[in-house]
């Protein structure tokens, strides 16, 4: 297009109250977040330069590794998960009687939210609450737990909540990377006599490996977030604290802000590295998203 | 399409009905609960239902304490307010990346393309010391300032929607002599009516479920539906059968969302991974 100054003028007042918006809420703040992991600020009195003691704190106190340490259980539930999903997706995609209503169905726990979610499986783990009321059920009972309490099984318990709310979401992204797969692919393989096994094992599968990758990082970087669930049932009690529910606790109850920082800083370096391990992976260097 | 087996058709069905019961019987001792009276709720077990389907009273009652009505229309304000700036300027930055070549071009673009390895979570201790120096903190206008920023998922789908409008249509309006704000309004908005809607239903979920944000900035006076309904777990002289029937009540307003635009949610969703 032309190029006037009157396209210059028009160009700015675009892009100038969302850039402004952008550089607030989120470059000043991460670069401030830094440079304030690097002291000790406690929201009041001017920062002290402390260099990497609060770093060392992270790497050093057990109670600080935990923090990571229970992020790797919902890094391990994402592999079932993304396994149901994927399933989901091939039996879904196709026509077939009543595939609104399992489509509809399937959508539920995607479209609720954190409070929600924890209420209904605090009923679930409770100690007469629906897992071992069913285990009761089904004669089980020996198998009946105290889920909430035992801190050996409370992380796992939690981590497992995330299947149910996640898959949603990974099924949606199976499901339309299957629907982008153009149809005469399935009528070249059919007039070639393909199976339906042969044609997952030929043409759906391959077609979505990006999408599959793109959801194990989304998985992977969302783990390291976790904040929601252990946060509203537990309170981060009984050992189910991650590093962001820590994050909060130290900058907005402890005034230790400058640690709060620290700590946000490893989260960002832990996303930073896990979305660039596609890069690695994806030789075209596209970015996806 | 390829010939599907009488096994695989069965296998289906199985598949799909075991899954709907994954999904739905966590839920169903929630909706049994949210109906039973504080004796029944401590002597019966959670899988057994209710003796009376119409006991109204927890939900009468969890309205009443827990403010929801007033706590719905916060969040009905501030999805309003916040998901109309926030397509605005997502379509205004959109359409200038899109059409126009111009210095810095590359630069915003990256820049808005970086933010996605900046987890809100990781700079909210900095942000939430802007926001309390603006005065903002325990103020509608607080998150609904920090909904309205323009993130790259939605400039993506909006691209998608840009290649497909054919740049002579701009070009001739051109000449014609409208204005860039012109073709912007006349031309370019109405057709990416699909783009549109598309991200007006994943950030109308997406703000309308979190609790991070306006948990961290609305602590007293204002709060939003999921906040009021944490309320009810800080206080433990809640009876949970009250407790079961706010968050029932909660589920109400999503579902009703859901079944108005079952469609356009489904393929909105799956069409938002495409792009």
């Amino acid at each position: 297009m032309v190029k006037t100054k009157g396209t210059r003028f028009f160009i700015f007042t675009f892009l100038f109250i969302p850039v402004i918006h952008l550089l607030v809420f989120s470059y000043i703040p991460i670069l401030s977040n830094i440079y304030l992991s690097f002291t000790n600020y406690n929201g009041v009195n001017p920062p002290k330069w402390v260099g990497l003691r609060n770093y060392a704190r992270i790497f050093t106190d057990p109670q600080y590794l935990q923090l990571f340490r229970n992020c790797l259980w919902y890094i391990i539930v994402a592999i079932p998960q993304l396994i149901f999903a994927f399933i989901l997706a091939i039996f879904v995609n196709g026509k077939f009687k009543y595939i609104n209503f399992f489509k509809g169905v399937l959508i539920i726990p995607y479209l609720l939210n954190g409070v929600i979610i924890s209420t209904i499986f605090i009923i679930f783990f409770n100690n007469s609450g629906t897992l071992n009321s069913i285990l009761r059920l089904l004669g089980l009972g020996g198998l009946a737990q105290q889920w909430l309490q035992n801190l050996r099984l409370v992380n796992p318990a939690i981590a497992s909540i995330s299947i149910w709310r996640y898959y949603g979401l990974n099924f949606l992204m199976f499901f339309g990377g299957l629907q982008a797969i153009p149809t005469e692919l399935y009528e070249a393989a059919s007039i070639d006599g393909c199976t339906k096994l042969q044609e997952i094992r030929y043409i759906s599968i391959p077609s979505i490996v990006n999408i599959l990758f793109i959801n194990i990082i989304l998985s992977i970087s969302g783990s390291i977030q976790v904040f929601e669930i252990p946060y509203i049932m537990m309170n981060g009690a009984n050992g189910t604290a991650t590093p962001v529910i820590q994050i909060q606790q130290s900058a907005f109850y402890e005034n230790r802000v400058g640690f709060a920082a620290a700590l946000s800083i490893m989260v960002f370096v832990i996303v930073v590295i896990t979305v660039n391990i596609q890069r690695i992976f994806d030789k075209r260097g596209n970015v996806y998203l | 399409m390829i010939h599907e087996s009488r096994l695989y058709k069965v296998l289906r069905y199985i598949f799909l009905a075991a899954a709907c019961i994954f999904v739905i019987v966590p839920i169903i001792p929630l909706i049994f609960m949210a109906f039973k009276t504080g004796a029944e709720y401590s002597s019966t077990s959670v899988l057994t239902p209710p003796r009376n389907w119409f006991n109204f009273y927890n939900f009468r009652y969890a309205i009443k304490v827990g403010n929801l009505g007033k706590a719905l229309f916060n969040t009905a304000v501030i999805l309003a307010i916040s998901l109309s700036i926030q397509l605005l300027f997502t379509t205004m930055v959109s359409y200038v990346l899109h059409r126009f070549e111009f210095k810095g071009k590359k630069i915003i673009f990256t820049m808005f393309m970086l933010t996605m390895f900046i987890p809100v979570v990781t700079t909210q201790t900095v942000v939430f010391q802007i926001v309390y120096r603006l005065g903002l903190v325990n103020k509608m206008p607080s998150i609904i300032l920090l909904y309205s920023g323009v993130h790259i998922v939605g400039i993506y789908i909006m691209f998608n929607q840009l290649n497909a409008i054919p740049k002579e249509l701009d070009e001739s309006a051109l000449i014609d002599g409208a204005s860039y704000f012109r073709i912007y309004r006349s031309i370019i908005l109405p057709l990416m009516k699909p783009a549109c809607t598309t991200l007006l239903i994943i950030n109308g979920i997406g703000h309308y479920n979190d609790f991070y944000i306006p948990n961290l900035y609305l602590r007293k006076n204002v709060q939003t539906f999921t906040v009021a309904l944490h309320k009810f777990f800080g206080n433990t002289a809640t009876p949970f059968e009250i407790v079961a029937a706010a968050i029932l009540l909660g589920i109400v307003p999503i579902m009703i969302v859901f079944l108005l635009l079952q469609k356009h949610i489904f393929y909105g969703l799956a069409g938002a991974v495409k792009a």
